[in-house]
């Protein structure tokens, strides 16, 4: 009755990929498994087969290449701090790692694992029980969205801090599928839906990230939440601008993709800001209520624009 | 299965492992070291940190197999040879250890830490540990171990005892602080008993609900399942109060909560009984669900009330009302009043420590080995609900990972493994995930209340009337205590002539409430505060100086007859003005910053019994022997408060010995003597005086030995410095010398002693309620910081003080003090339990939100001495009612820094915004009405 659990802990890449070649139907790729985990307790992760990427040392490395800065995906969050180049070209990112979930978390969790993090929603991060109480919602297979009482959309929050940083910062990364390696905008990699919040299928690698350098980039990063430290986002923001003059906005916590607003110096700030609100579908479904997300984004934003004048 | 190799501790281990299998359960199932301790099974609690392949780890969400090969480091290895490891030395001279459920993976977080930041600052070390909850300490004194351990002041040993020092008022480590830190101490769960069954529950997914049927068929089936229990088996009710005992160990013929346990099974492994759980089928009949306050005061129609219980068709549990002096004229003679409405969510206890029990029967019958805090109230509820002679029940209390309240039931998995393990045969234990420990709640009523008080210009109080409702869910608990509390218990420490209150306390479709560190008062002290604030303001002084004011003398009556003895409302309050500078900063803070203040107190235990007889309400058993060892047994229930130590010292003042001497046997009652339990702050005050009158009557029997061996007058002899000696010296006798008297020709000497509250109150209805031999006083001083754009409130400082009579063991005083503060701070600001249509929505550390060390303010910790003359050595409560005063003083810093008054708890930034806003356009109209 019970299905048997498999576990393996692949050295090489090309293991990683054969073995998920071997268990498509019913595996995962464990990176850190600080959220993989305890969704599995909680029964919202239920592969029988996990296959942990954390032996595989091509992907811990971070390097300069030309015009690049390259962070392996499997890079602890924690140990973003180790290396100098990124204090002095990108601190947004290690403002948004050191954000992420608690010191002793933080050692474990990966970069690469918080970029794929799945997206969350008070009625959706619970256990079994709890979600069979409530009535199974869209993203658990149900017929109904809890937060909103809809039957199209699932709103679930997307949740990864590092990822908005990311964003802000034009990175991309470099994915390995099965038949094929290709890099990608991250930005592009996400759906907007709540169920499937990414493009990628379950045999998808981010092998490791790719940060443009000089482009002397000045970003402001604030992130909303009740205590400083062991919480997702209620709402994420970064500002960041280069030299040639764009300015991106990207808005975490706020709808199921990162809400990603361009522009450039001379723009009004007012303008991109409400187009940012405008475009982010918040609902009811974290610990502050919609209508104070959605009035902090403006206030973060404003701040944000008068901390990068100064 | 799969085969792994694990250098644990040096050791190294090959064995076999579940393929998904974490961490932390080969470590404490497999291996037995059970010093990583399991709290929230999400990452969130940090409890089962432990050092993997050269880093922290969280091993409880974390495979065992990613560390194939590695090394491992827990707990148990940082001693070595028996010497604590300097870390671990600080952690226990500090005071850093109370339950010591959070202390292993805290230290070990600390040790990697400080090995890779040698000289961090204070709030580096915060930032550090802020991934480590800790629900006693206020994280004050841990801090201080890690710091004191990086800047590598060896930690003094204690100095050693002046021949007639005196024990009491001396800072000392729990006696059992040394096994804490190593993590041998033996938590409920990590008890292992041979061939023990595992139980695991269906819980009810409807809040309101008959049972039609159920269906077991399929889950006995499952290989490994051995008994299926259902309500019917097990109908005779119970719960702590006689008068209120509503509670079956399963639900039976319908649900009346969320979460409320259906059926239960026991197997060879909890996954077993888990997967059994999910095959059984119920049939529920879903009815009408009431979930609020309001639903359940109102006559509820056609619909069934939840309980079949009370004379009108609704679902109100209790009303409680007592009314003093006249208080119509009492708001006729005041010149102005105030009166306001306020709401306050429910919250939980969060001790770290999950509910966990092992039971099982043999020649004496039950034996229960479980977190409690009261093991003589569940002794008898478990022979009365398993119909056995309360001689057949014996409840063990190992070491507890705190309680604050929320241990202090009978609780339906104790009742329902006793059962298990009866119809089994077979030792049967039961952990709680921590989503069941929050269902299973017990926690703070939510209420609503709506107050008034009057007062004349001058700042004195004429009148104060409160009218409450509690929402407290399923069942009774402690509720009528409860209702009671949130009115009696305004009666002091301000000197009311005029004052009632009313409450009712109504059944809802929700986990039951009950008692919670500063039971019953909390936000009815709240409210109080609140006023006064708004009034002292209003004419135009100070609040303080308006609180001195009104302040009850001590040696006094309150108007409903509770007898103040000592009394250090004036001491506590000057202390916390002077400290934060109050009166030179106050008005004079930058924009957006304030200071805020308020006064509490509350019981030294109840001076009547929850279950009424003649019994004292401690009794304390002496044995010495010839070894010259004094056992001390008492029925008292350390839950990390310190207890245990208490009554070490106590004894050791007695008899003039040193502490070592001396050795505790507690909470198993079978061994020890019936102490009521550990709630309502009683226990240093009762068992303490308990322990006192027994080490007085052995020290008697000691004199009268010497004093006949020696033929010397029993006056003329000393007990000082563990030796017995007269004043001339003449005679001068070690300690084990003068005992070789007292047992010659007798043997080992058995003493005991006793307390028995005196007769207190008056002789109306309800005067029972909130009596108690002696009451604690204390203030509070907060410094907040509100940010204009975001309405978030920042506490940056609190002063407390706190009138404890007198400190027996300042340390764990301070501990007492700054644990109760932090957890007001959690009420005052970010915790709540959230309801979606009865069901809990943060049933879980990350969503139900206790402040983290990053998220603590400096604590500055006073303690205030007025010995009084009833309590043991002049000592009193200190480890609740130090939290009534904080959560009013930072609301009211927030009406000092920005003119907003907060009503509803927790602080919410949205309402803060609110009313910030509505106070502009107030500003904005009424200058336009100027020009």
């Amino acid at each position: 009755m019970n299905i048997e659990k498999t576990y393996f802990r692949p050295q090489s890449i090309g293991e990683a990929v054969q073995l998920a070649a071997g268990h498509e139907n019913d595996f995962r790729y464990l990176a850190g498994g600080t959220d993989v985990i305890v969704n599995k307790f909680q029964e919202t992760e239920t592969s029988s087969c996990l296959i942990d990427l954390t032996g595989i040392g091509e992907m811990r490395q971070v390097q300069t290449l030309d015009h690049c800065l390259s962070i392996g995906a499997l890079v602890c969050l924690d140990e973003l701090k180790n290396y100098p180049v990124l204090a002095v070209e990108f601190p947004v990112l290690l403002e948004a790692a050191q954000a992420v979930a608690s010191p002793v978390i933080r050692k474990t969790a990966t970069i690469g694992g918080n970029v794929l993090c799945e997206n969350r929603c008070s009625f959706f991060n619970q256990t079994e029980w709890w979600r069979e109480a409530v009535g199974y919602c869209l993203k658990c297979k149900g017929d109904i969205c809890i937060a909103t009482g809809g039957t199209e959309n699932c709103f679930s929050k997307f949740a990864s801090d590092t990822a908005i940083a990311l964003i802000s910062l034009d990175a991309t990364i470099s994915v390995l599928e099965k038949d094929a390696a290709y890099v990608v905008p991250l930005e592009e990699i996400y759906t907007g839906d709540g169920i499937q919040p990414r493009k990628f299928n379950k045999t998808t690698l981010i092998k490791s990230i790719e940060i443009p350098l000089d482009r002397g980039f000045r970003s402001v990063f604030k992130k909303l939440r009740q205590r400083e430290t062991l919480e997702f986002s209620s709402l994420t923001t970064v500002v960041t601008t280069d030299r040639q003059g764009k300015i991106k906005i990207v808005l975490g916590g706020v709808d199921p993709k990162p809400v990603v607003i361009t522009g450039k110096v001379g723009d009004d700030p007012k303008e991109l800001i409400r187009k940012a609100v405008k475009k982010s579908r918040i609902v009811n479904n974290d610990v502050y209520s919609r209508q104070y997300r959605k009035d902090m984004i403006t206030v973060y934003l404003n701040n944000s624009f008068e901390a990068l004048a100064r | 299965m799969e085969r792994i190799k694990l250098k644990i501790n040096g050791k190294q281990h090959e064995l076999l492992v579940e393929s998904h299998e974490m961490l932390s359960a080969v470590l404490r199932d497999k291996i037995g070291l059970t010093g990583t301790k399991i709290g929230c099974e999400q990452g969130t609690c940090g409890a089962c940190t432990v050092l993997a392949a050269g880093k922290p780890v969280l091993s409880c969400i974390t495979p065992a197999l990613r560390f194939h090969n590695a090394e491992i480091t827990t707990i148990e290895a940082l001693a070595q040879n028996g010497a604590l490891h300097a870390l671990q030395q600080k952690f226990v001279g500090k005071g850093a250890i109370q339950c010591g459920f959070c202390t292993p993976g805290m230290v070990l977080t600390a040790l990697d830490f400080v090995n890779n930041h040698p000289n961090p600052s204070i709030q580096e070390i915060k930032e550090a540990l802020s991934g480590n909850l800790c629900r006693c300490t206020g994280y004050k004194k841990i801090i201080e171990a890690v710091a004191s351990y990086a800047a590598g002041t060896p930690e003094s040993k204690p100095a050693v005892r002046q021949a007639g020092a005196s024990a009491v008022g001396v800072s000392r480590p729990y006696i059992e602080a040394g096994k804490k830190v190593c993590g041998i101490a033996e938590y409920a769960d990590d008890l292992r008993i041979k061939n023990a069954l595992n139980c695991k529950f269906l819980r009810s997914i409807y809040p309101h609900a008959k049972i039609e049927d159920i269906d077991l068929s399929e889950a006995l089936k499952l290989e490994g399942v051995h008994y299926i229990a259902t309500g019917p088996e097990l109908p005779v009710k119970f719960g702590v109060l006689p008068i209120s005992q509503d509670e079956t160990a399963m639900a039976i013929e319908k649900t009346r909560y969320l979460g409320e346990i259906v059926a239960a099974v026991a197997a060879d492994t909890a996954s077993i009984a888990a997967e059994a759980c999910k095959l059984i089928r119920v049939k529920y009949r879903p009815i009408k669900a009431f979930l609020t306050i309001d639903d359940s005061l109102n006559d509820i129609g056609d619909c069934e009330k939840i309980h079949d219980y009370g004379k009108f068709n609704n679902n109100v549990h209790k009303k409680a009302e007592l009314r003093f002096g006249d208080q119509q004229q009492g708001l006729r003679d005041a010149d102005l009043s105030s009166k306001m409405t306020f709401e306050f969510q429910g919250v939980n206890h969060g001790f770290t420590e999950p509910h966990a029990a092992t039971a099982y029967w043999d020649e004496n019958g039950l034996t229960m080995h479980t977190a409690t805090q009261v093991p003589h109230y569940l002794h008898r509820s478990l022979a009365k609900v398993m119909g056995v002679p309360l001689s057949r029940v014996r409840v063990i209390k190992p070491y507890v990972g705190g309680g604050f309240g929320g241990k202090s039931d009978p609780f339906p998995h104790e009742v329902i493994i006793a059962h298990l393990a009866r119809k089994t045969g077979r030792p049967v234990r039961v952990r709680l995930t921590r989503e069941e420990v929050f269902l299973t709640n017990h926690g703070r009523h939510p209420s609503k209340m709506t107050v008034e008080m009057g007062i004349s210009l001058e700042g004195i109080i004429q009148v104060l009337d409160a009218d409450i409702a509690i929402d407290g869910g399923a069942y009774g608990s402690f509720g009528v205590v409860t209702s009671y509390y949130n009115g009696v218990l305004l009666q002091a420490p301000y000197k009311l002539d005029n004052f009632g209150f009313r409450t009712f306390r109504v059944y809802t479709n929700k986990p039951q409430c009950g008692a919670m560190r500063g039971h019953g008062a909390v936000n009815s002290r709240f409210a109080v505060e609140s006023l006064i604030d708004d009034l002292a303001h209003r004419i135009q002084m100070d609040p303080g100086e308006m609180r001195m004011k009104n302040f009850l003398d001590a040696n006094t009556l309150t108007v409903g007859q509770y007898r103040i003895t000592s009394n250090g409302s004036r001491e506590s309050l000057q202390k916390v003005m002077e400290q934060s500078g109050w009166k030179e900063r106050i008005g004079k803070l930058p924009p957006g910053h304030g200071l805020g203040l308020a006064c509490g107190f509350f019981i030294s235990g109840s001076a009547l019994p929850i279950i009424w007889n003649e019994l004292p309400q401690s009794v304390v058993h002496l044995k010495v022997d010839f070894d010259g060892r004094v056992l001390v047994t008492s029925g008292a229930s350390d839950i990390g408060q310190g207890s245990d130590t208490m009554l070490v010292i106590m004894v050791a003042e007695v008899l003039g010995i040193d502490p070592e001497l001396i050795f505790v046997l507690a909470a198993d009652t079978l061994l020890t003597p019936v102490d009521l339990g550990s709630y309502s702050s009683r226990v240093t005050f009762m068992a303490g005086n308990a322990a006192k009158d027994a080490a007085e009557n052995l020290k008697s029997e000691i004199l009268t030995a010497v004093s006949a061996h020696k033929e010397i007058q029993e006056s003329e002899l000393n007990l000082v410095g563990s030796r017995v000696f007269s004043n001339d010296r003449s005679v001068d006798l070690s300690w084990i010398e003068a005992v070789d008297l007292l047992i010659a020709g007798r043997g080992a000497v058995n003493v005991s002693g006793k307390y028995i509250s005196p007769k207190l109150g008056g002789d109306f209805k309800g005067a029972g309620a909130g009596l108690s031999p002696s009451y604690s006083f204390g203030a509070c001083v907060a410094e907040v910081q509100v940010d204009a754009d975001t309405g978030q409130v920042k506490v940056l400082q609190v002063w407390g003080a706190h009138d404890c009579g007198k400190a027996i063991n300042p340390m764990a005083v301070e501990g007492q003090l700054e644990g109760s503060w932090h957890m007001g701070l959690g009420q005052a600001l970010t915790e709540q339990m959230r309801y979606f249509n009865g069901l809990l929505v943060n049933n879980n550390f990350l969503d139900y939100k206790i402040p983290t060390s990053l998220d603590t303010p400096d604590i500055h910790t006073n303690i205030i001495e007025t010995i009084d003359p009833e309590g043991p050595f002049g000592a009193k409560e200190c480890g609740e009612g130090a939290l009534h005063p904080v959560i009013p003083a930072v609301t009211n810093a927030i009406f000092n820094a920005i003119g907003v008054r907060i009503t509803k708890l927790p602080i919410d930034a949205e309402e803060v915004l609110r009313q910030m806003s509505e106070i502009k356009k107030t500003e904005v109209s009424s200058e336009s009405n100027l020009a």
